[in-house]
């Protein structure tokens, strides 16, 4: 379709779509049962579309530039009515019901999918008030969500919008009642955990680590689990990912209960020394940051005599071998405050890292010797002045 | 007083005895001024308080540059020497302590384990220049006549382990670490060498409990002819210093003390996620499902089974609880 075309008739359009947008934000006793369905019609038929297939297969969500919608000017005004007429203090969610139905709802879903993030921002607020308003449909737009999720993970890893569903749902945890009930907990597991594993998770990993710990302040016995399921996708081999997962972790341990921090702090500064000991300096310094923390200081301080052990080795190899200056400088940081935390045990480990290394000193200078030796055996044969080789 | 009897006297022993009476001659001459060090004991421009921490970061830094317990030493001598004699300004002990390890370490370490200056200074998170720390190098060793090996605790606490070896073996490691523990208080450094290292090794042999070592300890007391009241005050320090060092209570790291500098992009990264979402919260209903009834029906039957198999079949506990399946009485209730 041709968007220059019938221009008249687009502005008309807009000038009484504007003029809506004013009626329905200043007026009173407007909304009566018949205009319900009108206005459903009206929105379904403007914005329920089939989305446009993206310009080329390999759309990058990182990388390009999203393909904005040109039908935008009518539909920001088509969104922007629908707002005020959920929000409206008239508004009536029993008499709405009747039109904004479970089909309705799979329609708008559908639309999250849009390339442009302003569609998507709207979407992202009807869909909220909608979840407000009608209780009935709460059970039914969880289940869709979950499904969606659960097909970009194993499926298409195509959606392009997690992050606004992401920040609804964590409207929807924060509001969770307590004790949380297990339909929550299993989505928890089965579902924000693997969303982890996704290649673009740079797009939405703000709102999926928000989440994550709003689930965790709701009921801090979930640590465990989430933990461990952060350390079984731990990423093998993108830093950028590393650097991310090392942010959420921070922001998990922040607000950590001491008698939960000691459930998984063995497998937990394991993955940590190694993030320590990445040749990708941001990795290493985002681990190494861990130690600026105040409150991770204090149950690192609680429980030094474990892990102490665990990062000592890593810490003290790459204070002598990794290239970068800058992570040098933290780790002599780091090594300060675990010396100065409990002196005994760092001694013990020094004097243990120093006759390891000592011995391993040893056994490379015989192994070199022996090799030394094997080449003058060798040289003394070669010598031989009659050319034949003792059997 | 002992039975000289029952020590295996030998060459190696005679040599060590000697050994030993030839440094306790020589440790006179490395002793900081004991006027000094009261001095700064009591006040509070370079307090002890202020000393003691420096050796604390001396300490820092030797092992994290793996140098030798000896140039730690050597280092806290030559820092304590100083001190005693020159009123220096707060702002410049950070300098004369640096110079006082690299000097000790040129000494002590092999020259490709050397550290270089520009590297000790940045770790050391110090103000300073390299040049500023020449120029102080220089200074210290003039104002001490410098000697390139000066007679202290370790030297002795070496001599005693040798000497022990006859008949035990004792881990000279934990002396050492132990000898490092007592040199960041002011307090040990007024100790005469010989008889720190000795208040030393007699803690450790009681601690072990080995009734026959206290032999040794008591020969070489007796060969050196160092009085038992001045070894009983020095003993007594020492087990009050270890029990502290020894002690499970971990102690805060003073934080504010250390410069924690990241790279520009890992500092814009910090705080991406303490931003305040905008939506607001929806709170959940007790009754969330219960208050439409047909749709809610109608969801039940199709959401409980798509749900389980969507959810995994270990699921645990049933989806929708007891109270919902109530939702039909409570209707009749209010119609």
């Amino acid at each position: 379709m041709d968007t220059l075309s019938d221009l008249k008739m687009k502005e008309y359009k807009r000038s009484t779509l504007n003029e809506l947008v004013d009626y329905v934000t200043v007026s009173r006793g407007y909304l009566t049962e018949q205009a319900y369905p009108e206005v459903v019609k009206m929105v379904s038929h403007n914005i329920f579309r089939t989305l446009p297939p993206s310009d080329s297969n390999e759309f990058d969500p990182e990388e390009d530039e999203p393909t904005l919608e040109a039908s935008w000017p009518h539909l920001q005004l088509v969104y922007e009515f629908f707002i005020r007429f959920l929000e409206s203090q008239e508004f009536q969610p029993s008499i709405a019901k009747k039109y904004i139905d479970q089909k309705f709802v799979l329609q708008l879903l559908e639309l999250f999918d849009s390339e442009d993030p302003r569609e998507r921002d709207y979407l992202k607020t009807v869909l909220h008030r909608i979840y407000g308003k009608f209780l009935g449909l709460r059970a039914f737009i969880r289940k869709q969500i979950n499904n969606i999720f659960l097909r970009f993970v194993y499926e298409t890893e195509h959606f392009n919008g997690v992050a606004e569903l992401l920040e609804i749902l964590g409207s929807i945890i924060n509001g969770f009642a307590l004790p949380l009930k297990a339909e929550h907990k299993q989505f928890l597991v089965k579902v924000l955990i693997p969303l982890h594993t996704v290649r673009s998770l740079s797009l939405f990993h703000a709102q999926l680590a928000y989440c994550i710990v709003q689930f965790l302040e709701k009921d801090p016995t979930l640590t465990e689990p989430v933990i461990r399921g952060l350390l079984k996708f731990w990423p093998k081999t993108c830093s950028q990912k590393e650097v991310m997962f090392l942010g959420e972790l921070e922001e998990i341990l922040d607000v950590i209960e001491p008698t939960q921090f000691v459930k998984i702090q063995e497998p937990l500064f394991k993955q940590i020394s190694r993030c320590v000991s990445s040749p990708h300096f941001q990795v290493a310094e985002r681990a190494l940051y861990y130690w600026n923390n105040e409150y991770i200081m204090s149950l690192i301080e609680e429980n030094s005599s474990v892990i102490l052990p665990i990062m000592f080795a890593s810490l003290y190899r790459i204070s002598k071998e990794h290239w970068n200056p800058a992570i040098v400088a933290l780790v002599y940081n780091v090594l300060k405050a675990f010396m100065e935390m409990n002196s005994t045990l760092f001694d013990e480990l020094t004097a243990t890292y120093k006759s390891d290394r000592q011995r391993e000193k040893k056994k490379e200078k015989e192994r070199e010797e022996l090799w030394k030796k094997l080449e003058d055996l060798e040289l003394k044969r070669g010598l031989r002045s009659d050319g034949i080789i003792p059997t | 007083k002992q039975n000289l009897v029952y020590l295996h006297i030998d060459m190696d022993a005679f040599k060590l005895m000697k050994e030993l009476r030839v440094n306790y001659d020589q440790e006179v001459h490395y002793l900081p001024k004991v006027t000094g060090l009261v001095f700064i004991e009591s006040t509070v421009r370079i307090s002890a308080k202020c000393r003691d921490a420096k050796v604390e970061d001396l300490w820092s830094l030797t092992s994290f540059f793996g140098y030798s317990t000896q140039t730690f030493v050597l280092a806290v001598n030559l820092l304590d020497r100083f001190l005693a004699m020159m009123r220096i300004q707060p702002k410049h002990l950070s300098c004369v302590s640096l110079s006082c390890l690299h000097m000790a370490a040129k000494v002590t370490e092999e020259e490709c384990n050397l550290t270089p200056t520009d590297e000790l200074i940045r770790i050391g998170q110090c103000r300073f220049t390299v040049s500023d720390l020449a120029r102080m190098e220089k200074i210290v060793t003039e104002k001490l006549n410098f000697k390139s090996k000066a007679v202290t605790a370790l030297t002795f606490l070496h001599l005693y382990h040798e000497i022990a070896l006859s008949k035990e073996t004792l881990s000279l490691e934990k002396l050492e670490a132990q000898l490092k523990a007592c040199l960041c208080r002011i307090a040990f450094s007024k100790a005469k060498p010989s008889v720190l290292a000795l208040a030393l090794l007699r803690q450790e042999i009681e601690a072990l409990q080995w009734e026959d070592m206290l032999e040794v300890a008591y020969y070489i007391q007796a060969h050196l002819k160092i009085a038992n009241v001045e070894l009983m005050l020095w003993s007594e320090r020492v087990a009050q210093c270890l029990s502290d060092y020894a002690s499970p209570e971990c102690s805060k790291p003073n934080h504010r003390r250390l410069q924690w500098i990241v790279s520009r992009r890992t500092a814009q990264n910090l705080h991406s996620y303490r931003s305040v979402p905008e939506l607001p919260t929806i709170p959940e209903g007790c009754w969330d499902e219960s208050e439409s009834e047909d749709s809610c029906e109608d969801m039940m039957s199709s959401g409980e089974e798509s749900l389980s198999s969507s959810l995994g079949s270990d699921a645990e506990g049933s989806f929708f609880p007891p109270h919902l399946r109530r939702q039909k009485q409570r209707q009749y209730l209010f119609a």
